[in-house]
């Protein structure tokens, strides 16, 4: 069997569904089967990414035997390809960091937890890959029933609300999104999105409008824009330490992913970037001020994160080459440092109920290792110099710079400010108080240490070495901003 | 009073917004789309007379792969939200009271009845109006009648692992084989044979069975986790 | 008469979508919410049916009586898609109504209005 882009799909669906036979066998096994996918998947990563690299081509992989428009497709572009090789490494890392994380929750619940996690990722992924636009609200489902369930799964936290809460937005979200297909297949009378950014110019600017609002705010949804991410907090809180790290790393990217790809290349519409541009602003904005009220640790990383990718939606407002690079740049920083953010912050507060930042006082002392990554993650997210936060941010400001959007500018530099006060004020807490909370502490096993300290590894490596991954970015940005080669590319596949 | 005051403004610009869109979109009319591609090619294609299955099941199979995955993580997801752990001397009870005599014996006459009826649908699927989802959410019915007229009829768990994990594995084996075969994933490999055929459209019929099983034992399984839940509680958890 | 089912199809779907948008917001009861969101899943469901309608039209399926009759047939692939969406609507009401049975042991409510450890 060749490797193909199909796999990141089919091979964990299979896993899913055997894994429920296998822990029958071994209860061992239901743990270990996503760790054997996660790895598998990421070295087919490594494979496909060198072939459409060094062959400069995109690989348009069609599904049942059926060429685009009649059939799904599925496209590994540098863009996409990107990032679900980064969806699959990331998900490898976070594996190990759960691997033995409570192991008093029992075996049934364990194997439930694998299959739930491991189909998160393989939704996210499947967004990213796909190329026909109800295949991605498929694949969005997958995400969102993974997720909520998720949400819900400690019993003792207030899970249920969350999960609650999120479901009833996030099925506001689908709808839109349903509504905007439906809207969508009426006009252009197709679902493959190549065919449908061809034969978008010949439809009614009116209908063009309302399509394009509704898949901004079902999109918007998911990607934590303001005014329409008030589950996301709840959600990051409730929900078990390493799902948060993937609601940041993954699921939150694949969202503005869809956004990206339905403003980019669905749409000829350029009027809707300013709007991105004011509504990232005002998202970061909110976020970061609400972030600084924050009593309580996961709630204020969740506010950062959000915040972040307020961020993002501003690099993918401004809409030039550069600022775009900025924003992909962006989104794999993001992922890596919130990642470790959450992974590192889950062992500092782990056996507090409340959470909240006076039980990190002091822990400096107590949980060196997990500490200084977490310091390093905090320094790393608010942009200091050594570390890979610092070039994406720089990008962004010299993108800005050159298209002579002031105000943005000096937006960012404000709520960067504003990063660094409560940061900072963490890291204080950490270092220079003494402890006097008499929570138990937890020390972490020994593969959730190698799983932050990889992350660790590659923010630093990053940092000192940013062409480490700018030549990945830089064919990213050119993909996503080559309509026409990526309609070419998908409509062509398969003609003989 | 403002709250009120805020659904109703929302619903009136939804509301606009929805007519005024789809108002433009004629209605009854032939339009130019794949759906016409859909009609045309699948009885000459597949063999298959239903075009709707066709499309479910084939052109856009993929679809249907994830479907029957959202069906399987609700399972997983549902019992997961609903996880307590056994308590000592516990016992699983259902309804308070049994149901009436009249009950009991009609849902033992139709039971068998509905189940064949649900695997006539499934089977059927490629032919006539139906298919797997239809015909296992039929299956399920019968279970819950069964479940709601008898306090001790029980639904094996065990087995229903067993059918929902066997199901989905041949579902995405058939589309390993599809891919291995040297073609693409979820690729008919098997004689479409005759339109109008109980053997037609190749794969089509098997995945659709798979298909059916699956959402039987699935649908039961969620509702056998709702009703078992309904029990008053020991005590008040934390 | 062609006006007439306009208004009648497109409306009756897009009302029942406000309906159940109108539950969702404005209800207290936890399961009335989930009651409305799968009103508006129904409003969209019978949307999708429409579209694909063609007048006088048949089921897109064929039996040796309508080989010919393609021309007249519906259109098959909202009927496929609203499969998913009904299939997928279900999942997130089953996980909806097991939040739902969840939130009312541990608070011994579904008044939204008492269940609020997180702010809302």
């Amino acid at each position: 069997m060749v490797i193909s882009p199909v796999q990141y799909i089919a091979i964990p669906l299979m896993a899913a569904f055997l894994i429920p036979l296998f822990g029958k066998l071994n209860k061992d096994l239901a743990r270990i089967i996503p760790g054997l996918v996660l790895l598998y998947l990421s070295y087919i990563s490594v494979v496909l990414m060198n072939q459409i690299i060094s062959s400069n081509t995109i690989i348009v992989e069609i599904i049942a035997g059926w060429r685009p428009p009649w059939g799904i497709n599925l496209v590994f572009s540098p863009l996409t390809g990107f990032l679900a090789s980064m969806f699959s490494m990331l998900g490898f890392v976070i594996w190990m960091y759960t691997y033995n994380f409570k192991p008093e929750v029992d075996n049934a619940q364990k194997q439930k937890f694998y299959v739930l996690f491991m189909m998160l990722i393989t939704g996210a992924t499947g967004i990213v890959l796909t190329g026909d636009i109800f295949n991605l609200f498929v694949f969005l489902e997958i995400t969102a029933i993974s997720a909520y369930s998720l949400t819900a799964f400690y019993r003792e936290r207030d899970g249920a609300e969350a999960a609650f809460k999120y479901l009833l937005i996030g099925s506001f979200s689908s709808t839109l999104i349903l509504l905007a297909i439906l809207l969508l297949y009426t006009q252009v009378g197709t679902l493959n999105m190549a065919e449908i950014a061809l034969k978008m110019p010949g439809v009614d600017p009116f209908m063009k409008g309302v399509i394009l609002i509704l898949f901004f705010v079902g999109f918007g949804i998911e990607s934590e824009l303001f005014p329409l991410n008030g589950w996301s907090p709840d959600v990051y809180t409730q929900a078990p330490g390493p799902i948060g790290a993937i609601f940041a790393g993954m699921v939150v990217k694949a969202g503005i992913y869809g956004l990206v790809r339905v403003v980019f290349t669905l749409f000829d519409v350029k009027e809707i970037l300013p709007l991105l541009v004011i509504i990232g602003m005002i998202t970061m904005a909110v976020a970061e001020v609400i972030a600084l009220r924050q009593g309580k640790l996961k709630r204020m990383l969740a506010y950062s994160s959000i915040g972040q990718m307020g961020l993002v939606a501003v690099a993918f407002g401004i809409g030039t080459h550069d600022s775009v690079f900025a924003a992909i740049f962006l989104m794999f920083n993001h992922a890596i440092i919130k990642g470790m953010l959450f992974l590192s912050g889950t062992y500092l507060v782990y056996n507090s109920t409340e959470k909240t930042l006076d039980d990190v006082d002091g822990i400096g002392k107590h949980l060196p290792f997990t500490s200084f990554l977490f310091a390093l993650g905090a320094l790393a997210i608010v942009g200091m110099p050594p570390f890979a936060g610092f070039w994406s941010k720089l990008y962004l400001l010299m993108a800005a710079a050159d298209v002579r959007l002031m105000t943005v500018i000096a937006i960012i530099l404000v709520v960067s400010v504003i990063e660094i006060v409560y940061y900072f004020r963490v890291i204080h807490r950490i270092y220079f108080r003494e402890r006097i909370s008499t929570i138990e502490l937890k020390i972490p096993s020994f593969n959730a240490k190698l799983a932050m300290f990889i992350l660790a590894i590659i923010i630093v490596a990053v940092g000192v070495y940013p062409d480490l991954i700018s030549g990945f970015i830089e064919r990213a940005t050119t993909d996503l901003l080559d309509k026409q080669s990526y309609i070419q590319s998908v409509l062509s596949v398969g003609l003989k | 009073m403002i709250k009120q005051f805020f659904v109703i403004l929302i619903l009136s610009i939804v509301g606009y917004f929805l007519v005024d869109a789809f108002f433009k979109v004629p209605f009854g009319e032939k339009r130019d789309n794949v759906g016409n591609y859909y009609i045309e090619k699948s009885p000459v294609d597949l063999k298959v007379s239903n075009s709707v299955t066709a499309i479910v099941v084939n052109y856009r199979g993929f679809d249907t792969l994830g479907e029957v995955t959202v069906l399987f993580l609700a399972a997983t997801g549902l019992g997961s939200i609903m996880y307590r752990r056994k308590q000592k001397g516990e016992k699983e009870v259902r309804a308070k009271n049994p149901s009436s005599r009249i009950i009991q014996i009609g849902s033992q006459i139709l039971f068998p009845m509905i189940i064949l009826l649900g695997g006539y649908v499934f089977i059927h699927g490629h032919l006539s109006p139906g298919g797997g989802f239809q015909g296992g959410a039929i299956i399920a019915t019968a279970s819950l009648l069964m479940l709601i007229s008898y306090r001790k009829f029980k639904v094996s768990h065990n087995a229903i692992t067993w059918i929902e994990s066997i199901a989905g594995v041949v579902f995405a084996s058939l589309g390993f084989i599809g891919l291995v075969l040297g073609r693409t994933f979820l690729e008919n490999f098997l004689p479409t044979g005759e339109l109008n055929d109980l053997l037609s459209g190749g794969i089509i019929g098997i995945i659709y069975i798979a298909v059916g099983f699956k959402v039987a034992s699935e649908l039961t399984g969620v509702i056998d986790t709702v009703l078992l839940n309904n029990r008053p509680e020991a005590q008040k958890e934390n | 008469m062609n006006e007439f089912l306009t208004i009648s199809f497109y409306g009756t779907a897009i009302v029942l979508m406000l309906i159940g948008l109108y539950a969702a917001l404005a209800k207290k009861n936890l399961l009335k919410i989930v009651i409305g969101l799968s009103i508006i899943d129904s409003g969209l469901h019978l949307l999708f049916v429409a579209v694909g309608f063609i007048s006088n039209g048949t089921a897109p399926i064929f039996s040796p009586e309508v080989l010919e009759s393609a021309q007249q047939m519906v259109d098959p692939v909202p009927q496929a898609l609203v499969l998913t969406a009904i299939v997928i609507g279900f999942a997130t009401t089953a996980v909806a109504l097991a939040l739902v049975i969840r939130l009312y042991k541990h608070h011994n409510t579904a008044a939204i209005d008492e269940i609020k450890n997180l702010k809302w």
